[in-house]
């Protein structure tokens, strides 16, 4: 039998102002196990806490129940206050009378004094049936772990490390430091902040007790407190921090430069970087986002971002080897890629995309005009000898990629001569054989043995003489036939036999007008070759419209130019001759219908549209096949002709015998046979490795996520000069590719989408071999007892604020670059200038409360540091150029932190700063100045204020991201992500998680004593919890009751802490079995389990019930 | 003695936001409808679908089961199971003869005392426009 007791506060008037305590008294007497009722005027002072413990003694009271303030306020002390008089805590039972009752119904008492009775009665079903619990006592990690790196962290850090404890500090930036590391000077007393930081900076950096993980973030928390694991991601800085002397010759050489974030955009970094020269740790970190879209675009993933750096550095042969790094094609790809990665350019998206291919070319060009030294050939490391049969671009593509890796390669040519299509399907006057010579050249001097006239027709031949693999890149040399009548009547020619004698110098004889069927590239290059022999009307005829035409649009454009006419919607039907020979073409009119299975809309013949045109001889540039006679026998085929390969490996039917290119895919462009070649380099490698050819294949690329086009300025894409059209006589090269200066112009252009654009020129110069470009991320698990927060805030973004000119004008400034300008080691090494022109500003306008203290454009409370900073920033202009005249525009002005920081505005406002209180309308540009108009509050007038600078003054608010930190930590935050503390006066520095902490910007704007304060109060608390011998752990755990559990384990796939384990009985039956060491108490799996077998201690369904029944 | 109906609304807070939320809005003292009786659990996920039947059978004419916002669950995917065990719960409400309008879930996190008042105003107002609830069930 329970014997209740009901004590009732009046919380002075808090509770009994609303609630008519004696009636909820007398209510309470009725109910049933109350033994005993009284009120208090305040149960939470000592005397109320004694009449309780005295009324337990007196009445033999074995459950209570107070009626009082929210339990979340009080129930620690009255379960202390139970205990005194020898009662279990957890027979206690809070009626929440006042936030939930009193508060929100001040003036309705007979309705509050209803619900109070309610809520009562409630609480004494609920107590009735709650059980004696004991906590568990858990022991503690005395090892603890600082989130943040700002001066809050830092303070944290060390209190907690001074006094012998072990502390792991994760600052996600490459140094320590915080905002507090940007700031000149500090208020009120003007000290340096760097003087004064980086000496505890500097304390951190040796301290034997820290451990010091920067760059890095909190991936994963789990635990409890004084058991927390905490998961941390080391990103990777491909940087060997053993190893870097700090000695900056990377810095030197790096080619990519972007704005400092340190220096809030003013100045300039490099990739490689150190934020600032007292960072800690004293480490540089390159700065890598991924890789490019040009990269990711490519098939064959050339780093294009990284040689067009170079170009744009005036190193033109370093960027030529960044392009070898994957492929030896400089100047053929240089002239005939169909560029993919200039489609994704970024740079698109500003005016017009890099010319990529072009840049490639200039490469070439520039070795080829400069003179290459003979390539040293490679070491064979490798016994393996392998076979490649063709020397197109996909077999020398395979050839560069294997004997790069130290394999005797041998490549086999049928023809005479080597490049497969490269040399006799592409005219000259696209790719001169001069550049593809020097290329065939440079793979011959890295020891790949090319042999010419010898075909491959046998494979077991092949593996006979010693070969171990081959790869099979033969392509595909067979002219398709339409099928039309007079097809095989003399004149008629196919474009790739065409090609093939022209560019082996056969001479081949046309007549004056030339018809060439076709819309790709061979057709192109048919007519145009056709044209430089004397061809004078030559008709291209092509069946589907412009949009479709599949050949290079700039090739297009350049036939058209040339004279040669272009027929679209138009297919032959029949060739017409007269004693055999070609006197026309009869062609019929085409339209669109449905797209086909390759996308592209399906050409209709209409009827009755047939026409002729007269013509000497026609070339057919429909299509080329495999010819499989000249293939070795016993491979398969697809339907197509084209032989069967595995997609990823490219491997054949045949074990260690591969394919790619034309052989494979049909006719593709050169791009694709080259990475056709490589993929099946990689495959070749591991075959005879013995290695997984799938694994990790296709390869993932991270592409870069977002490109900053922030303050780029448009610029129009260099234009490729050409021969005039008058010139174009024999097969000299039309496009001339650009010249050194228009080269590095063009490079110049390059965004930089990645940052680090892996030249791997910093490699070259390290000189202790820190450099690591392969360097991976790093996760590592700590186990720690405690966690203080310290992620900081920073300030709202000034350009976004353009009703005040931020991001409008160059001369509308944030407080944070005002700071960085003003320090020696800043980006204008200490004065303050207007952007837009660097010269001095004499008028000053300060702005306060931008995005601060207005909902609509940030926060809507006061940022409380502005008003220091303001008049700090206006002393120290004063200070730097005695004839500058500052403005500050305010709300309000005050100096919250005691009498010297108010004395401080007055000494701003003494050293003749001018205060104005009122509202700024507009920032308008007005004769090279800016002109600000507004309201003065104070005399009522307009005012319209000439300045050379305005500054902003800014809400401070936190990183966006840091959400999800919160949220790993499972810590309460508000709207702004600003986190809450455990109750805002009496436990500022602790959580609703125990055990973990928080400090500085993070929970609310601070100035650095603030932020130095409550870092040090929460190690304070760390402390405290580390000098107890071990903690109570709650112990309202779940547990399971084996006799109803069925063993359906569904509490198991419920349970976020892995607390449930399956457990089997002596008589064979599996049961659920709660590790309570594990258990939370979330009681997630209560809900769940379906024959009720699982019980919450302290909120059993019992007690959940009685208070149902009791309303 | 006043006449009009005052619906009786029975709310399942989790501890760790929406009982926090209810507190804050006390602090700040908001004020909302008296109808709301709170029962305070460790978890949204522990509130089992049968407490809101019971709560309807025993005469409550709306109840409200409100957590932590999904993400911020202080056991990481408490109010998960919250949200399917109550959508599947709204399904059979009408089959139990019960407006679904009377059951609300709602994500209140600790500084939304705000947020918690508005909710329990348009709530009341809501159930009061349905009217006393016919009891089918025991009551």
């Amino acid at each position: 039998m329970a014997r209740i007791g009901v004590f009732l506060c009046h919380c002075g008037s808090n509770i009994a102002g609303a609630v008519n305590i004696p009636e909820v008294a007398e209510a309470a007497r009725r109910l049933p196990q109350v033994v005993h009722v009284e009120d208090n005027k305040f149960t939470c002072s000592d005397p109320g806490q004694a009449a309780i413990q005295q009324a337990i003694t007196e009445h033999q009271l074995n459950r209570v129940v107070i009626g009082a303030c929210s339990p979340r306020m009080h129930e620690a002390t009255f379960r202390r206050t139970v205990t005194g008089a020898g009662l279990n805590p957890y027979l206690l039972e809070i009626a929440n009378l006042r936030e939930h009752c009193s508060w929100v119904h001040p003036d309705q008492v007979e309705e509050a004094t209803a619900k109070a009775i309610d809520l009562v009665r409630k609480a004494v079903a609920r107590v009735a049936w709650q059980e004696p619990l004991t906590p568990k006592h858990v022991g503690i990690t005395r090892r603890a772990l600082v989130i943040g790196g700002g001066i809050a962290g830092i303070q944290a850090s060390l209190d907690i490390a001074d006094a012998g404890y072990e502390v792991i500090l994760v600052e996600r930036e490459p140094s320590i430091g915080g905002h507090m590391a940007q700031l000149d000077k500090t208020f009120p007393t003007l000290d340096c902040s760097a003087c004064i930081l980086t000496p505890k900076m500097t304390m951190v950096g040796q301290h034997a007790n820290i451990k010091l993980m920067s760059y890095s973030e909190v991936e994963d928390v789990s635990g409890y407190i004084g058991n927390f694991r905490v998961k941390i991601k080391n990103k990777s800085r491909y940087i060997d921090m053993s190893k870097c002397t700090s000695c900056s010759e990377c810095v030197k050489v790096c080619p990519v430069e972007l704005n400092s974030e340190f220096d809030e955009n003013l100045g300039k970094r490099k990739a490689t970087y150190i934020p600032f020269p007292q960072a800690i740790p004293n480490k540089y970190t390159i700065d890598k986002r991924g890789y490019p879209p040009c990269r990711v675009a490519c098939p064959a993933g050339v780093n294009a971002q990284g040689y067009i750096a170079l170009i744009s550095q005036g190193k033109f042969k370093e960027a030529l080897e960044v392009l070898r790094r994957t492929m030896p094609f400089a100047g053929v790809c240089g002239r005939v890629c169909t560029h993919p990665c200039e489609q994704d350019c970024e740079r698109g998206q500003v005016d017009q995309p890099i010319a990529i291919r072009t840049l490639k070319r200039f490469m070439a060009d520039y070795e080829l005009k400069t003179g290459r030294e003979k390539a040293a050939p490679v070491e064979m490391t490798k016994e393996e000898k392998v076979a490649i049969a063709g020397s197109g671009p996909a077999g020398l593509a395979c050839a560069y990629d294997l004997v790069r890796q130290g394999y005797p390669v041998t490549v086999f040519e049928s023809a005479p001569e080597v490049g497969g299509l490269l040399r006799y399907g592409i005219p000259e006057y696209r790719l001169p054989k001069e550049v593809l010579n020097n290329e065939i050249n440079y793979i011959q001097e890295l020891g790949v043995e090319i042999k010419t006239n010898t075909p491959v027709k046998n494979l077991t031949e092949i593996f006979d003489e010693g070969y171990k693999a081959i790869f099979l890149g033969t392509g595909a040399g067979v002219s398709q036939k339409m099928g039309i009548p007079g097809e095989n009547i003399p004149g008629v020619l196919h474009s790739l036999d065409f090609l093939r004698q022209v560019n082996f110098g056969v001479k081949v004889s046309l007549g004056s007008k030339v018809a060439v069927i076709g819309g790709g590239n061979a057709a192109v290059d048919a007519a145009r070759i056709a044209q430089r022999l004397g061809a004078k009307e030559i008709n291209v005829v092509y069946r589907r419209s412009r949009a479709e035409m599949p050949a290079i649009p700039s090739e297009i454009e350049e036939m058209e130019r040339e004279g040669i006419k272009i027929q679209f919607l138009a297919a032959p039907v029949k060739v017409l001759s007269k004693d055999n020979r070609v006197i026309g073409i009869q062609c019929i009119r085409m339209e669109l219908g449905e797209p086909d299975a390759s996308g592209r809309r399906r050409p209709v013949p209409i009827k009755g549209s047939e026409f002729t045109i007269d013509v000497d001889n026609v070339i057919m540039a429909v299509g080329q096949g495999v010819d499989k006679a000249t293939l070795p026998e016993d491979l398969d085929y697809t339907n197509w002709g084209t032989l069967c390969v595995d997609p990823v490996t490219l491997q054949t039917n045949i074990d260690g015998v591969f394919a790619g290119g034309d052989v494979v895919s049909d006719p593709a462009d050169v791009i694709a046979a080259i990475t056709a070649g490589k993929e099946a380099a990689i495959s070749m490698d591991r075959y005879l490795r013995g290695i997984d050819m799938e694994e990790g294949r296709p390869e993932t690329v991270k592409r870069v996520e977002e490109v900053s086009k922030a303050g780029v300025i448009s610029k129009a894409r260099q234009s490729m000069p050409t021969l005039g059209v008058g010139k174009r006589k024999g097969f000299d090269e039309v496009e001339l590719g650009f010249d050194e200066k228009t080269a590095v112009e063009e490079a110049k252009r390059c965004l930089n989408c990645a940052i680090c654009s892996e030249c791997r020129e910093c490699e070259k110069v390290c000189e202790p071999e820190a450099i690591d470009h392969e360097m991976q991320d790093e996760i590592s698990e700590e186990d720690v007892g405690a966690i203080v927060v310290a992620t900081g805030a920073g300030p709202l973004d000034h350009t976004q604020f353009s009703i005040y000119g931020g991001g409008v004008h160059p001369d509308v400034v944030s407080t944070l670059q005002i700071e960085r300008m003003m320090n020696a080691a800043g980006p204008t090494g200490g004065e303050v200038v207007r952007p837009s022109n660097g010269a001095h500003p004499k008028e000053v306008v300060f702005i306060s409360c931008v995005g601060s203290r207005d909902e609509r454009t940030g926060t809507g409370y006061c940022n409380k540091v502005c008003c220091m900073v303001m008049a700090k920033q206006a002393i120290m202009l004063k200070e730097h150029a005695p004839d500058t005249h500052s403005y500050i525009i305010y709300v309000d002005a005050r100096g919250p932190g005691g009498k010297i920081f108010e004395d401080f505005l007055t000494r701003a406002e003494k050293e003749g700063t001018t205060y104005m209180r009122g509202q700024i309308d507009s920032v308008a540009k007005q004769d090279g100045r800016l002109l600000i108009s507004g309201q003065d509050f104070l005399s009522n007038e307009t005012f319209n204020i000439p300045a050379d600078l305005v500054v902003l003054a800014t809400g401070l608010m936190p990183n966006e991201d840091a959400a999800r930190l919160f949220q790993t930590l499972h810590i309460s935050y508000d709207a702004k992500n600003f986190l809450l503390q455990a109750h805002p006066k009496l436990r500022p520095v602790e959580t609703a998680m125990d055990g973990i902490f928080i400090a500085g910007c993070a929970v609310a704007p601070t100035d650095v004593p603030e932020s130095v304060t409550q870092g040090g109060a929460a190690a304070e608390y760390v402390l405290k919890l580390f000098s107890q011998e071990s903690i109570e752990a709650e112990p309202m755990t779940s547990i399971v009751d084996i006799a109803r559990c069925t063993g359906c384990l569904l509490c198991q796939q419920v349970c976020p802490f892995q607390a449930v384990e399956a457990e089997t009985l002596r008589d064979g039956r599996t049961v659920a079995s709660i590790n309570e060491s594990l258990c939370k108490g979330c009681g997630i799996c209560v809900a769940a389990c379906r024959p009720g077998a699982i019980k919450l201690r302290g909120f059993s369904d019992q007690q959940i019930l009685a208070e149902v029944m009791a309303l | 003695m006043k006449s009009e109906y005052q619906p009786k609304v029975i709310g399942f807070l989790c501890n760790w936001c929406s009982y926090a939320g209810a507190d804050m809005a006390g602090t700040s003292r908001m004020r909302y409808p008296q109808n709301i009786r709170i029962i305070r659990v460790p978890c949204s996920g522990r509130v089992d679908p049968l407490f809101v039947v019971k709560c309807f059978q025993r005469g409550a004419d709306g109840v409200l089961v409100s957590g932590c916002h999904p993400g911020d669950c202080h056991y990481t995917e408490g109010n998960y199971h919250t949200r399917r065990r109550f959508a599947l719960l709204r399904e059979f409400l009408d089959y139990l003869g019960i407006a679904k309008e009377r059951m609300r879930v709602e994500w209140v996190s600790a500084s939304e005392g705000q947020k918690f008042a508005d909710l329990l105003s348009d709530f009341t107002a809501e159930l009061a426009g349905l009217g006393p609830r016919s009891k089918i069930l025991d009551g």
